[in-house]
């Protein structure tokens, strides 16, 4: 530690906002979502001439919203520690997906880390608690090497989900994936290709992914969940994973891996998906989002 | 720091016919809303009017009291401005039998 991080780290833990963070040197984004939506949008899926040619993944998808997390039965639940979360809301159609994401290049391919306060529920339109409503949360990088970096370059897309329950069983365990759908050529002008990484299909368990998180007892309360995700972008490859108490082995985690494309060069994206494994919306809410690096 | 100020897509190539209706949006932050509807394909049919409806919890809602035309060609547009709406916000329509339109709809939201 040099006097430098000692002084930046004195600074930071003095702050409330980011002493419950622990960032990388320099921080990239710091998304509190009390600010407004600070650059996190809906993903779109790419179509030529016709939105008819767009994925039926992506049509799907709408925009993120500003959410004081309000319930019918209590009211307004709010953040960790402000009125507004980023709420992301599925259709209510079983195996309904929605996204989120910020989109940014990067600067050095060095270390990131990602770190959130997250949380999910299913939208409450019953009596009764439905552990099992919501399929999944989780997060992806969408990433691509520099324009230097010669043949091999790659796109790389690490994806980990907390599959929370399928076909009404309560599974509770992370799961990361090596393998994207097919990539179709999208229109008739030859600029454009889709793929729709995030299928419920191709997922592998990550081992000593089993995680109980905490829930509560009925479908309008929450507790806020931390999570921190740590990526080289020199070696394109994960470094590290923790959500509240447990840090998970990546020893066999990892990414899907294309050819560099064309047109993607630095690409530093960060996405948040939810899935509903019923006919009822899920949430998956953000109270905020830290990206930091060390450059 | 500006004011919040957010453009919305809340139903994007969506055909309607039938009852239908935007996904909730939550926006109690916003004051004001203007609901923008393109025609993204030729409508067919008798088009009802659209009509603005609010939501105490975003699942059981009630007419606002606006209403106005859907666009009746493609790419026409139409729009409703709103205010003092609450959390939550949605644009619905009663589609008759033989009649359909492929909207675009977008909320322009203001606090």
């Amino acid at each position: 530690m040099t006097q430098l991080d000692d002084m930046r780290r004195a600074i930071r833990e003095a702050d409330p906002k980011l002493s419950r963070y622990d960032p990388l040197p320099r921080i990239i984004s710091f998304d509190d979502f009390d600010r407004g939506m600070c650059g996190w949008t809906q993903l779109v899926g790419n179509y030529e001439i016709s939105l008819d040619q767009m994925l039926p993944g992506y049509a799907q998808h709408t925009h993120a919203q500003l959410s004081t997390l309000p319930n019918w039965d209590f009211g307004s639940h709010g953040g960790v520690d402000g009125s507004y979360a980023l709420k992301l809301a599925t259709r209510a159609r079983r195996g309904a997906q929605n996204v989120t994401l910020k989109r940014l290049t990067f600067r050095k391919p060095g270390p990131i880390r990602m770190e959130c306060y997250f949380t999910f529920k299913p939208e409450a339109t019953e009596l009764q608690l439905m552990e099992t409503d919501v399929r999944s949360f989780g997060f992806l990088y969408d990433l691509q090497v520099g324009d230097r970096a010669g043949a091999g370059g790659e796109r790389v897309m690490p994806h980990l989900r907390f599959l929370n329950a399928q076909d009404g069983k309560h599974l509770q365990k992370w799961q990361f994936k090596r393998k994207t759908t097919e990539i179709k050529p999208i229109g008739n002008v030859g600029k454009t290709i889709s793929h729709y990484h995030l299928a419920d299909s191709d997922w592998e368990d990550l081992p000593g992914g089993e995680q109980k998180l905490c829930y509560n007892e009925i479908p309008t309360k929450i507790n806020w969940h931390y999570l921190r995700f740590d990526f080289d972008l020199s070696t394109m490859q994960a470094t590290g994973f923790q959500v509240n108490d447990r840090t998970f082995d990546l020893a066999t985690f990892d990414c899907i891996r294309i050819p560099a494309m064309k047109n993607l060069w630095c690409m530093l994206n960060l996405c948040f998906f939810a899935e509903t494994d019923t006919d009822k919306r899920t949430f998956a809410y953000l109270d905020s989002v830290c990206l930091s690096g060390d450059f | 720091m500006l004011p919040e100020n957010l453009t919305a897509v809340v139903a994007r190539n969506e055909t309607w016919t039938g009852h239908s209706a935007t996904e909730p949006y939550e926006c109690g932050w916003a004051k004001e809303a203007i609901a923008f509807v393109r025609a993204l394909k030729a409508p067919k049919g008798k088009l009802p009017k659209a009509r603005i409806e609010i939501s105490a919890d975003g699942m059981h809602w009630a007419p606002e009291g606006s209403s106005f035309e859907l666009p009746a060609a493609l790419d026409a547009v139409t729009f409703q401005r709103v205010a003092h709406f609450g959390s939550f916000l949605r644009v619905a329509a009663d589609v008759p039998d033989g009649a359909e339109i492929t909207v675009l709809v977008t909320l322009h939201l203001k606090a």
